[in-house]
């Protein structure tokens, strides 16, 4: 296994140029996340329970929100989406109690309907066709988990659909989200620091 | 490697008893063999055990989320394991600790996958592992280029089976066809770094993907094709072992990996066929491939006879189950089980044998 005539005299430097590098693609990661928690709009979702058993799986909560589940009614011009796109952006606007609802989604670009002021878009996946709607039309946004340190799910597992859950969430500028507080009622349970 | 010093050892006092060699040359034979570069030692292997666990602490570390530790500290830990680790193990390296080196940039790896873990974990990121692993695979395989290190291109390598795993189980009906060009950096890779494990495990996981894209479409064209290759791979193998070896550099195991894809493949098909005429065609054709591969090479690689005993057995059972459950009983299964047994140990000990004169008799000659 061991490699013979490689000049070993720059070993040292390759190395460190290697670790640095993977920490470089470390920090960038981090870096793109502090920058939607720092910049990104903010939207409140509520929390809806997701399969009440199976809530908790090893060391995170799955959580689901009322905009998991698009009404198809919201989604503008689906017959005029290519087929395979699965990339869906959905008009968030806040209500009467600053809870965000979904009021327009679109495949593959932003709704075209005029934005109100408060409006922000957020960009999701699903795994269903344009071409192959039913009524509802399941949508991720990669803030489906929430991580725990070891055994403290519990209590939020049971809590979630007997108690109102809701989740502050920061929306970049090109729809991606990141997961910012999580709150029990009023009751902050958890806020991400920047770093 | 020790297992064959050992034997070595064992063929030199022997030689020395009978006279064929005097003491000097035996003592020089062995000190030539105890020397040779590139033999994996038990240390280095404890040393990459060693390393593995240590891997798998940091990355339970990580999973456990422990508040005990702030954050920023557990990035920080993340980074020092990862400059500590490929820095380290390049300064071992050059002191001639190889092993240790290895092990050391094994644990840098692993950090650089702790950390991507981590990250996902602190701004609680979901629904993106396939990808994740692939960064993983990635950051592995460059450092492995880098380095040159034969250890860390195995590490990539079955980090990219790992990929390819997530990928097959999330997505159901989209076979990554991605993984191809990944295998086939690797590849590069591990020629470079001389890591036949590497590529051994490559074309393993090659067959694999064609047993995927057979359960993904349902049609025999990939076994089929699969099929094809191997046996074509084996002929080459046979005809022309030393450039085939020069092309591929496998250590001589191309046979093997050729006769385990045409088992695979055979077995999908044959699945296919169950309850057909063309059923018996098949199962007498994985008998002769057997049998072929036995006759052909199994003088020269134990471990292909190993794999072509376990297919005979396989096939047996096979055959039995289509072809006869139906009519027999339990007892009778298990007298007719009972004979088949008794002839496979004596046609294998009767092939073992014969192994064993064709080198005495090679010796002999020699």
């Amino acid at each position: 296994m061991t490699a013979t005539g490689f000049p070993s005299r720059y070993l040292i430097p390759i190395a460190l140029l290697v670790a640095l590098l993977q920490i470089g693609v470390l920090y960038w990661m981090i870096h793109g996340r502090v920058s939607i928690l720092r910049d990104g709009r903010e939207v409140t979702l509520t929390v809806l329970p997701v399969d009440p058993r199976d809530l908790l799986r090893g060391d995170y909560v799955r959580i689901g929100y009322t905009i998991s589940s698009l009404p198809v009614a919201l989604v503008e011009e689906p017959e005029k989406a290519d087929p395979a796109e699965r990339v869906v952006y959905v008009r968030l606007r806040p209500n009467a109690d600053g809870v965000s609802e979904a009021v327009a989604a679109r495949f593959g670009e932003r709704p075209h309907a005029a934005p109100e002021p408060q409006d922000v878009d957020i960009r999701g996946v699903t795994y269903v066709s344009p071409d192959a709607l039913s009524s509802f039309l399941p949508v991720d946004y990669g803030i489906e988990r929430f991580y725990l340190p070891e055994g403290e799910g519990r209590p939020i597992e049971q809590g979630v659909g007997v108690r109102p859950f809701s989740m502050k969430v920061a929306v970049a500028a090109d729809g991606t989200a990141q997961i910012k507080a999580f709150y029990d009622g009023d009751k902050l349970i958890h806020s991400e620091p920047l770093y | 490697m020790a297992g064959y010093l050992s034997n070595l050892r064992k063929d030199i006092a022997r030689w020395q008893a009978a006279g064929l060699i005097d003491a000097d040359t035996a003592a020089a034979l062995l000190r030539d063999a105890e020397n040779r570069p590139g033999g994996i030692s038990f240390g280095s292997i404890l040393a990459m055990l060693a390393a593995a666990l240590l891997g798998a602490a940091l990355l339970l570390l990580v999973a456990a989320n422990w508040e005990a530790l702030p954050r920023l500290f557990r990035v920080g830990m993340i980074f020092a394991g990862i400059i500590v680790g490929y820095v380290g193990g390049a300064w071992l390296k050059q002191r001639d600790h190889a092993a240790f080196g290895e092990a050391l940039w094994f644990l840098a790896a692993t950090a650089f996958g702790a950390g991507i873990a981590l990250i996902g974990q602190m701004y609680h990121l979901s629904g993106d592992e396939a990808q994740a692993v692939l960064l993983w695979c990635g950051g592995t395989g460059l450092a492995a280029l880098a380095l040159r290190s034969g250890p860390l291109t195995v590490g990539a390598v079955l980090i990219a089976g790992g990929w390819l795993l997530l990928q097959v189980d999330w997505r159901g009906h989209d076979l990554p066809l991605g993984y191809l060009a990944v295998a086939a950096a690797l590849w590069g890779v591990s020629l470079w770094t001389h890591s036949a494990t590497a590529r051994h495990l490559l074309l393993l996981s090659l067959t694999f993907y064609a047993l995927l894209v057979y359960m993904d479409g349902g049609t025999l064209a990939a076994p089929v094709t699969l099929v094809a290759v191997s046996a074509a791979a084996f002929a080459v193998s046979v005809q022309y072992p030393e450039q085939s070896e020069r092309v591929l550099r496998l250590g001589g195991g191309l046979p093997v990996q050729a006769l385990l894809g045409f088992l695979a493949g055979m077995a999908v098909i044959q699945f296919e066929h169950y309850e057909k005429q063309s059923f018996t065609l098949l199962a007498m054709l994985t008998f002769a491939g057997v049998v072929g591969a036995l006759l052909l090479e199994g003088r020269h690689s134990r471990m292909l006879r190993w794999l072509a005993y376990a297919g005979f057995i396989f096939e047996l059972g096979f055959v039995y189950i289509v072809l006869l459950g139906s009519m027999l009983g339990t007892a009778g299964f298990f007298f007719a089980a009972g004979v088949v047994l008794a002839g496979i140990a004596y046609a294998i000990t009767r092939i073992e044998r014969r192994m064993a004169n064709v080198r005495r008799g090679g010796e002999g000659a020699a």
